[in-house]
């Protein structure tokens, strides 16, 4: 029987959740041997394999036009989506700039900073990805499985990851349902 | 009775009741947002919908009144898509984000609903619309993006404290809670007593003290009773780390129905005086730092060097009843001392337990206010002084209770009601007189009497022209009036009372001043100088009179938590723990006993006034006897009625 791949990807994020995923420890000996670890932000392979996986995970919101990109690539080349933590489930901390919108963001980040000398500029190579209203991953693509939290726990990653490996849908609930 | 059934099974609940006491009484549950078991049923939040046979929609069960024959059910597939319906919308409406919020993993019932239904994400994509924050008051935080518009801490506000201070504004998902007519909260009519903070169900109304301090389950929760007045209201003391973040009242216990007064709930979290840390004593006109051995055997030897009729001791209310029965067993007792004394100008209690004596127990409970048709207040503030006791009357004047006040100033509880006759003034006497006349309706010269009061004659006659009739009222005795000079109009007004059914309530001072009555403390601050002056202080604040006589001695020993001007002028210095440092029984207005648990541990060096006195007592080869219950509930019982 051949493992379950496994690919992951980050968005708009800190990064907290693969973090998090690393926590398991040892635990992650024993997922290897349950699947096979494709592309991740943390492995050399950077692009899940054009032939597919079994299992995607993204970390993070939709925040820009390159997470878009992203998502797509990523929900078009795996069976099942697992939207990682509370940034991909809910659009999580980069949201909040969505209370003000993005361009009052970017003017705050690159002009209006305390520690910005007055020829402050918002970046506008035409290679720069756009920036947008913040969204969750599932306002862009399906997603199959929510796994909330800020970040969640290793626990809660191990159980989601072992349960898909032996082609059970996870329950995410009680300890495990965590949003933080 | 009425018969229903829920979920198939048959339940009976009384008339009046709602479907969701049915439910809960049938042994399942719906979730809820907007209700609280003390509040009156509002229906806002719609989460607690159920399906009803022959009802063509679902039906909220928290306002609609269970009848007979209803068959309920709670558990269908309508009922829990409505539900997560439901809170789909409020995630939706306004700023819900967990991640971002104080009030999580437990605290919040919004967040907890959530999780019971299931939820693992939103299905409706929030609207991103930023809302008000009103962050001018010192103890707590508005904000509406957190506001699921459940109207918990409005209804709080003035159904249970009745202060009306907070409302809403506009309509809809625009509306906006506010304070008054949309003046910032610090500088509304608020009185900061914090009820609605401990109403909100989400994080909408923010503690600034314990904010991020930890989730409810991180901290420590301990029993405590308030000691800064004589209600002794329940509550609960939060703890992390041995530091004091956080004080709510107690849902389970207490006559206070989980409300507290800033007193109560923030002011021990504001104490910036500095701490006195190792004891002290005086060399060459300054203090300086000595171990406990050798402090206490410089007060055992004044002791000896002086005959005990040279000794005064004086002791603060606040100290529990095992400090104060110890105190009157070691210096009124064993030494028999010149005078052993209370803290305080406060007589009620004494002229209390005096008239008792000549006329047997007379008082009401507290909870006797929270339910009345005519209230008499006099010579007490209770905007000012116990206030959750005036949280009684100001709920019920909004209704027009009605209410005369005597008080030598004006007291504002009067302005809550627009039936009240209000007399400033301090001729009590005169006050009981007029009483008497409009209970005996007899009395020739009550015009002459109203004049003398400078009171108004239609309007005394609404308030007080048919006190007999009325089926409940209540007379409220404070300080000012309930002083001994004044005990035979005392007597005179329990007497009428007695006569048309009236009950009688009385508000005694701070902490243990009840007790200290009973213990035959004196009350009024007759502490004069000696040649050996002994202030068991505590946390408290010295009066001007207590000061003078601590002054005017000459060996002065002082038990202090705080540096202040009495520990300035001491010649032996005694730190002393906080009332949170240490535990005891308090006796409230009531005669109830309360239980102030110890929620932290004091610095090193620092000793209870209790611990003191036992030591002090073991130097002299004496054993302090350490029972007072029995004796406090005897003597209680022969002032407060059962």
């Amino acid at each position: 029987m051949t493992k379950p791949k496994v690919a992951s990807d980050w968005l708009a994020g800190c990064a907290g959740c693969h973090m998090s995923f690393l926590n398991m420890d040892e635990r992650i000996i024993e997922l290897t041997k349950l699947v096979d670890l494709r592309a991740t932000p943390i492995t050399d392979l950077k692009e899940p394999d054009e032939e597919g996986v079994d299992v995607g995970i993204l970390e993070g919101g939709i925040a820009n036009s390159y997470n878009e990109e992203v998502a797509i690539r990523m929900r078009k080349r795996c069976k099942i989506l697992v939207a990682l933590g509370d940034c991909a489930v809910f659009g999580g901390v980069p949201a909040m700039r969505n209370f003000a919108g993005a361009a009052e963001a970017l003017k705050r980040a690159y002009i209006e900073t305390e520690s910005t000398d007055g020829s402050g500029m918002i970046p506008n190579d035409p290679e720069l990805s756009v920036a947008q209203h913040v969204r969750p991953v599932s306002d862009v693509v399906k997603v199959d499985v929510f796994l909330p939290g800020c970040a969640p726990s290793a626990d809660a990653i191990y159980y989601v990851l072992s349960e898909l490996a032996q082609g059970r849908m996870p329950k995410v609930e009680g300890e495990f349902n965590n949003w933080h | 009775m009425i018969q229903l059934t829920v979920n198939g099974k048959p339940v009976e609940v009384e008339t009046g009741s709602t479907i969701l006491d049915a439910i809960r009484k049938a042994g399942f549950n719906v979730p809820t947002l907007c209700y609280h078991p003390k509040l009156v049923p509002y229906g806002s939040c719609r989460l607690c919908l159920v399906e009803v046979e022959g009802a063509r929609t679902l039906q909220p069960s928290c306002v609609v009144p269970a009848a007979n024959g209803m068959v309920v059910r709670t558990d269908t597939d309508r009922v829990k898509s409505a539900r997560k319906f439901v809170l789909s919308m409020i995630f939706s409406e306004r700023n819900h984000f967990c991640m971002y919020c104080q009030d999580t993993d437990g605290d919040c019932d919004l967040q907890q609903a959530a999780y019971d239904e299931g939820m693992t994400h939103w299905t409706i994509t929030p609207a991103y619309k930023p809302f008000t924050v009103d962050a001018s008051h010192p103890d707590f935080i508005l904000d509406n993006n957190r506001c699921i518009l459940c109207r918990r801490c409005v209804r709080a506000c003035t159904e249970l404290v009745g202060n009306a201070t907070l409302g809403f504004e506009e309509r809809g998902s625009g509306s906006l809670l506010i304070a008054d007519n949309n003046v910032p909260l610090g500088e509304s009519s608020c009185i900061s007593c914090g009820n609605c903070v401990q109403f909100c169900p989400t994080g909408a109304l923010i503690d600034r003290r314990s904010a991020y301090q930890g989730r409810e389950t991180d901290l420590t929760h301990v029993n405590s009773v308030c000691m800064d007045c004589s209600l002794g209201c329940e509550r609960v003391v939060k703890t992390r780390d041995n530091r004091l973040v956080r004080i709510d009242g107690n849902e389970d216990i207490g006559f206070n129905d989980s409300l507290l007064c800033y007193d109560g709930r923030y002011k021990p979290l504001t104490e910036d005086r500095d701490r006195i840390t190792s004891p002290l004593v005086r060399r060459n006109g300054q203090l300086e730092s000595i171990t406990w051995d050798e402090a206490l055997s410089v007060i055992s030897a004044q002791f000896k060097a002086h005959d005990s009729s040279e000794i005064n001791a004086h002791i603060s209310p606040r100290q529990p009843i095992e400090a104060l029965s110890a105190f009157h067993e070691f210096f009124a007792d064993h030494f028999q001392v010149g005078e052993v004394t209370l803290l305080g100008h406060d007589q009620t209690a004494l002229a209390c337990a005096k008239l008792a004596a000549e006329i047997g127990a007379f008082e009401s409970g507290i909870s006797t206010l929270k339910d009345c048709d005519a209230a008499i207040v006099l010579g007490t503030d209770m905007v000012k002084d116990h206030q959750v006791a005036g949280f009684f009357l100001k709920r019920q004047a909004i209704n027009d209770l009605k209410m005369f006040t005597a008080n030598s100033t004006h007291t504002k509880i009067s302005d809550w009601s627009s039936n009240k006759l209000e007399y400033i003034g301090t001729d009590y006497p005169a006050v009981v007189n007029l009483l008497e006349s409009y209970v005996k309706g007899d009395a020739a010269d009550l015009s002459t009497q109203l004049q003398n009061l400078s009171l108004n004659p239609e309007r005394a006659q609404k308030v007080l022209g048919n006190l007999k009739e009325n089926q409940k009222v209540v007379i409220v005795v404070g300080k000012e009036f309930a002083r001994v000079e004044n005990l035979p109009a005392f007597r005179k007004l329990v007497e009428l009372a007695r006569e048309i059914g009236a009950k009688v309530v009385t508000l005694k001072g701070q902490g243990n001043n009840f007790a200290g009555a009973v213990f035959g403390y004196e009350m009024d601050a007759q502490a004069k100088s000696a040649p050996v002056f002994f202030l068991a202080l505590g946390d408290d604040q010295a009066c001007d009179h207590t000061r003078d006589a601590l002054a005017g001695s000459e060996f002065k020993i002082v038990q202090a938590s705080y540096e202040s001007a009495v520990t300035e002028m001491a010649d032996i210095v005694l730190p002393c723990t906080i009332w949170a440092e240490q535990a005891g029984h308090y006796l409230n207005s009531d005669g109830k006993l309360g239980l102030n648990q110890q929620a932290i541990q004091a610095a090193e060096g620092n000793r209870s006034v209790l611990d003191v006195l036992k030591i002090l007592a073991s130097k002299s080869g004496l054993t302090l006897s350490e029972t007072w219950r029995a004796a406090v509930e005897e003597k209680v019982a022969a002032i407060v009625l059962s």
